[in-house]
C-alpha cells in the first residue's frame, strides 16, 4: 500500500511531460516488481515441482522392459486418455507389503533422529562458546565453522574412510599410544554413519543456535544472577530456553536431509546398514525399478513434509 | 553559610556523628585493563536513604553499582553492606537487587514469572509466592498485567515491572541504574514522583545512577557528583547546586555563569575581586581567601537581575541583548558584555505580561547582590 501511493507521489512529480510516459512508466515499475516476484517462483516451479511431479507421475506408473523403463508413456496426443487409465498405486502398495521399505525407513529415521540429538549435544556447547568469545574473534570463530564447505563434500566423506578403516589413522593412533591391541572396526558400522552425519552436519546445527545466543541481551543472565539464581540455574531457566528456536532451526536442519542421506551410509556405513536413500539407488540403478525407486522417494517427502510444516508454523509464531 | 539540608524533613543521618553507615565503600579502586575507572574510592550511605550517583557517561558510576551488585569485583578495597565483607560473594547471594537500564525483563515469562523469579530461588512456598507477587503488583499499579509477556506492554509499563522485580525480593539495597532513561519525558516526570513516593513507603535504602541532574536533584536526598573515578563531592541537591564546591560540580549540575580572576582585596565578610574581564565583583567571603588568590566567582543565571535602565551601585554590568529564549515558566536572556563575554540571565515570569521590554541588540544592566553567587577556590 505505502509503496504503491509512493509510487503514484513519484510519477505525479514526473508527470511534467507526456502523459504517456508516465503510464508506461507506472506499467514498467509494476512489471518489473512481477519479475523480482517471478523468478524466485519460476525456479522452483522449473526446478522443484516439475521434477517432484514427474517423480509422482513415474510412481504410478508400472515397470517395463523399454526406454524408458516404466510404462504409460505420453507420445500420440490420440493415446493419452488409455495411458491416463494405466495409472495405478500397485507400487505404493508393494512398498507397504515389504518389511525391507518400512525397515529402511525406520532406521533411516532412527539413524537420522539419534544424529541430530549427537549434533546438538556437541554443536551447542560449541556455540555457546562463540557467542562467548570476545567480539573480536567471533567473525574468525564462524569462518572456521564454515571453513570445511570449501572441500567438497564427497572428499571429506573419503577422508573419513581414511581415518576408520582398520588400517586407518584413528587405529594406528590408539595402537601406537597402547590404548588398544586389536583395531576397532568403525568403518561399515552405524557408528560410522553416526560420525559422518555429526561432523557433515555440525555447521547447520551451531550457526543458528549461534546466532540466538548471540543477540541474547547480556543483561537477562545478570538479572537472573542478580535475583539469586547460580549459573547453571540461570542457563536452564534464560538462555535454553530463549535459544530455542535456534536448536528448532538446526534440528530441523541436520534431521531433513539426514534422514535421506545417500553418500555417508553408502560410503561409510557398508550394506548392511539400509537406510533409505541407498534403497532408492538399488532399486533405480541395480533394479532399474523406476516406479517403485519413484514411489519410495514420494513417501520420504511425505513424511518429510509433516516435520516442515510444524517447522514452517513454529517459525511463523516466532515472526 | 546557611545550612542547605535534605528534602525530608529531620532526615540527615550523615550529619549525625552517632549514627552508623549501612554502606560503606572503603578505598575502592577498579581497573580495566590500564583504564581506572574507579580510583581509590571512599563513600558512606546511611539506611533508607535515597542516593545517586550522578556524572557523565564513563565516570566509574555504573562500575561502582556493577561492583555493590557483584557484577564486578573491585581491583582493591572493600565494600561493606550491613556489617558484611561483599568480597568474594556472588551476585546470586548479595542481598541486594537491580533495576536494569534495559530493564531485562525475561522475554520468555509472564510478568507474574518475571516478579515470581527472584522469590523461587529463595525456596518460598508457592502461596507466599503469588501472594508477594500480588503484593509488588499492587505497589507499581499493574495488578491487570499479570499474565502479559514483556513485549505486549508499553515502555512504561515495563519500567514498573523492573521495579517490581527488583523489589519483590525485599533487598536491603536497592540499585537503579538510569531507572527512567528509557522514558519520555511526560512519562519521567510522572515516575519521578512516584518513585519517591515508592522509596519512602518502603524505607528501603536506594541507590541510583545517573547522567541526568534534574532526576538526581527531585529523588535523591543526597547526591554524589562523580567525574573520572573519584567522588567531587556529595550532598544534599540544594547544596550540590546552592554551594558547589568546585568549578566542574558547579558547571555539571545547572547553568552557571564563572568569572575568573584575582583577589583586589579580602577584608571582614567582603571580598572585592578584579575579573579577566576588568570589572570588579564585590562578594561575600564565605571562603578564606587572600590578595592576589586567583579564584572563580560562579553565579547561577536566575540569581541576577536585568533591568532596560541603568543600575548605580556594586556588582553592575552593562551588555547587549545577544540572544532571548522563553520557555514558559522563565525567560532566559544571554547578555554579550563589551569585553565579548556573555552573561546569562534566567527571569522569573512572574507576570503574564512582562513589564521588561528587552528585545535584541537593545542595552541592557545586569545587577547581583553579594550574596548571590559563590567564590571557588578549585
Amino acid at each position: 500500500m505505502g509503496e504503491g501511493a509512493q509510487t503514484r507521489t513519484v510519477d505525479r512529480s514526473q508527470g511534467g511531460d507526456a502523459g504517456g510516459r508516465r503510464a508506461w512508466g507506472l506499467g514498467s515499475r509494476g512489471l518489473f516488481r512481477r519479475v523480482v516476484i517471478g523468478v524466485p517462483f519460476l525456479w522452483l516451479a522449473g526446478l522443484f515441482l516439475v521434477p517432484f511431479l514427474i517423480v509422482v507421475k513415474i510412481s504410478l506408473s508400472q515397470t517395463a522392459v523399454a526406454m524408458p523403463p516404466y510404462l504409460p508413456t505420453f507420445g500420440d496426443p490420440s493415446t493419452w486418455w488409455s495411458a491416463l487409465t494405466q495409472f495405478s498405486l500397485d507400487n505404493y502398495v508393494w512398498i507397504s507389503s515389504d518389511d525391507l521399505y518400512f525397515n529402511a525407513y525406520t532406521l533411516s529415521l532412527a539413524i537420522a533422529a539419534a544424529s541430530t540429538v549427537l549434533t546438538l549435544l556437541i554443536a551447542y556447547p560449541l556455540a555457546y562458546g562463540m557467542a562467548k568469545a570476545p567480539p573480536a574473534w567471533r567473525t574468525t570463530l564462524v569462518m572456521l565453522v564454515i571453513l570445511p564447505f570449501w572441500t567438497s563434500f564427497l572428499i571429506r566423506v573419503y577422508a573419513w574412510i581414511a581415518i576408520l578403516k582398520p588400517e586407518g589413522l584413528l587405529n594406528q593412533l590408539l595402537i601406537s599410544i597402547g590404548l588398544i591391541s586389536e583395531p576397532l572396526v568403525i568403518l561399515n558400522t552405524p557408528t560410522a554413519i553416526f560420525i559422518g552425519i555429526v561432523y557433515s552436519y555440525l555447521p547447520f546445527m551451531t550457526l543458528p543456535i549461534y546466532a540466538s545466543l548471540e543477540r541474547m541481551d547480556h543483561s537477562l543472565t545478570e538479572a537472573a544472577a542478580d535475583l539469586g539464581s547460580p549459573p547453571l540455574k540461570s542457563f536452564w531457566t534464560i538462555t535454553f530456553p530463549l535459544s530455542l528456536p535456534g536448536v528448532i532451526a538446526g534440528c530441523f536442519l541436520v534431521f531433513i536431509p539426514a534422514a535421506g542421506e545417500f553418500v555417508i551410509p553408502d560410503l561409510l556405513g557398508g550394506s548392511r546398514t539400509l537406510m533409505i536413500g541407498k534403497t532408492v539407488w538399488l532399486e533405480f540403478f541395480t533394479n532399474r525399478d523406476w516406479p517403485v525407486a519413484s514411489a519410495v522417494a514420494v513417501v520420504l517427502v511425505a513424511i518429510l513434509v509433516v516435520p516442515i510444516v510444524i517447522f514452517q508454523r513454529q517459525q511463523a509464531r516466532i515472526g | 553559610m546557611k545550612s542547605l539540608g535534605s528534602i525530608r524533613r529531620n532526615f540527615a543521618p550523615w550529619i549525625d556523628p552517632a549514627a552508623s553507615p549501612f554502606l560503606r565503600f572503603e578505598g575502592v579502586t577498579k581497573r580495566f585493563g590500564d583504564f581506572e575507572a574507579v580510583d581509590d574510592l571512599s563513600l558512606s550511605i546511611f539506611e533508607s536513604e535515597f542516593f545517586a550517583l550522578l556524572g557523565a557517561s564513563g565516570c566509574g558510576k555504573s562500575t561502582l553499582l556493577r561492583m555493590l551488585a557483584g557484577f564486578d569485583m573491585p581491583t582493591s578495597g572493600r565494600i561493606i553492606l550491613d556489617g558484611e565483607d561483599m568480597s568474594g560473594i556472588p551476585p546470586y547471594r548479595r542481598p541486594v537487587n537491580m533495576m536494569f537500564q534495559s530493564y531485562a525483563l525475561f522475554p520468555h515469562m509472564s510478568v507474574a514469572k518475571n516478579i515470581a523469579f527472584g522469590l523461587k530461588q529463595e525456596k518460598m512456598g508457592k502461596g507466599e509466592i503469588a501472594d508477594r507477587v500480588e503484593q509488588v503488583l499492587k505497589l507499581v499499579k499493574l495488578e491487570d498485567y499479570a499474565k502479559r509477556k514483556p513485549d505486549q506492554l508499553s515502555g512504561g509499563q515495563r519500567q514498573r515491572v523492573a521495579l517490581a522485580r527488583s523489589l519483590a525480593k525485599r533487598p536491603k539495597v536497592l540499585l537503579l541504574d538510569e531507572p527512567l532513561g528509557a522514558l519520555d519525558k511526560k512519562l519521567r516526570e510522572e515516575t519521578q514522583f512516584e518513585l519517591a513516593d515508592l522509596q519512602y513507603e518502603l524505607h528501603t535504602t536506594f541507590i541510583m545512577v545517573t547522567h541526568d541532574q534534574e532526576e538526581a536533584m527531585t529523588l535523591a536526598d543526597r547526591i554524589a557528583v562523580m567525574d573520572k573515578g573519584r567522588i567531587l563531592q556529595v550532598a544534599p541537591p540544594a547544596e550540590i547546586y546552592e554551594a558547589p564546591n568546585s568549578r566542574f560540580v558547579a558547571d555539571f549540575v545547572g547553568n552557571v555563569n564563572v568569572f575568573d580572576g584575582t583577589v583586589r582585596a579580602a577584608t571582614g565578610d567582603r571580598v572585592t575581586i578584579e575579573t579577566t574581564g576588568g570589572f570588579d565583583i564585590v562578594a561575600e567571603r564565605d571562603v578564606p581567601v587572600e590578595a592576589g588568590q586567583n579564584v572563580s566567582y560562579v553565579l547561577r543565571p536566575e540569581k541576577l537581575k536585568i533591568a532596560a535602565e541603568p543600575i548605580s551601585g556594586p556588582n553592575v554590568m552593562e551588555g547587549e541583548v545577544w540572544d532571548i529564549a522563553y520557555f514558559g515558566p522563565v525567560t532566559s536572556f544571554h547578555i554579550r558584555l563589551d569585553t565579548g563575554a556573555i552573561v546569562k540571565v534566567a527571569m522569573v515570569n512572574a507576570t503574564r505580561q512582562s513589564p521588561l521590554q528587552l528585545t535584541w541588540h537593545d542595552r541592557a544592566f545586569v545587577t547581583f547582590d553579594e550574596d548571590a553567587g559563590l567564590v571557588l577556590t578549585q
